[in-house]
């Protein structure tokens, strides 16, 4: 979880020194210089092969958009799994975290400890007066 | 005033089963006839604070008058150990409380089928470990 957390800041911090470089060489030009107006839709995608500085550009933007909430959510599920991990977990064991479009969403905690086995029991009684 | 939560296990019986037989022509209501119980209890579905048993009982009489398979589930809603001690023999030769709980809540419907099909009445009272 906290490598999962360090890539998205180190991928966010990468993509925000980018744009904000750019942003401030092209000084005074605003958004104008990230989006770009190159695009074709050609089947189900967008492609832009006439302004691809821009296009990349424009690209870049978008994931520095919407790698802040991811952060902000991947933050707040690592303070639920530092409580989980102040169960009494085994060392052995093992996690299967579950990642939706990037989130933490499940985890599954493995051991190999033997599973409790269901409750049965069986008797032979009479009924008594 | 601060309010203590009262240990109480909860029990709900349903029954979703029932089969009653007249074994001999000779039977009576007033003939002398003990029964004996087979009981399975197995269970279905747990979780923290609940559990979900399924029961299964079986009362013969001796000498052979008549038969009564009853089943369904039980249901106990409680604490960790409110459930553990619902679920557990005090001894060898006692049933699990939780088993005494469903032959109470089984005794009625036992009881209007035994006047039915006219053979001997069960006894209500606490089940005895057969030797």
């Amino acid at each position: 979880m906290k490598e999962l957390l360090e890539r998205y800041q180190r991928d966010y911090d990468r993509s925000s020194n980018v744009i904000g470089a750019l942003l401030r060489t092209e000084g005074g030009k605003g958004m104008e210089v990230i989006m770009s107006k190159g695009w074709a839709k050609v089947g189900a995608m967008f492609v832009d092969a006439t302004d691809p500085e821009k296009g990349g550009m424009e690209l870049t933007f978008q994931l520095v958009t919407e790698m802040k909430p991811r952060i902000s959510k991947t933050e707040e599920v690592l303070k639920t799994f530092e409580s989980v991990e102040s169960l009494p977990i085994p060392s052995e064991a093992t996690f299967l975290l579950y990642l939706h479009s990037g989130l933490p969403e499940r985890l599954v905690i493995d051991t190999t400890e033997a599973k409790p086995e269901g409750y049965a029991y069986k008797g032979d009684y009479s009924t008594v007066e | 005033m601060p309010h203590e939560r009262q240990d109480v296990l909860e029990i709900t019986v349903t029954i979703e089963d029932v089969d009653a037989a007249r074994l001999s022509e000779k039977a009576t209501e007033n003939a002398t006839s003990n029964y004996s119980l087979n009981v399975s209890l197995a269970e279905r579905d747990r979780s923290p604070d609940h559990l979900v048993l399924s029961f299964s009982l079986e009362l013969t009489s001796q000498p052979a008058m008549a038969r009564f398979k009853v089943s369904g589930n039980a249901n106990l809603k409680g604490t960790k150990d409110e459930i553990k001690g619902g679920i557990t023999a005090p001894d060898d030769n006692r049933p699990p409380p939780v088993l005494l709980e469903i032959y109470e809540r089984i005794y009625s419907t036992i009881y209007l089928l035994a006047g039915a099909l006219k053979v001997p009445h069960p006894m209500p009272n606490l089940l005895k470990k057969s030797s």
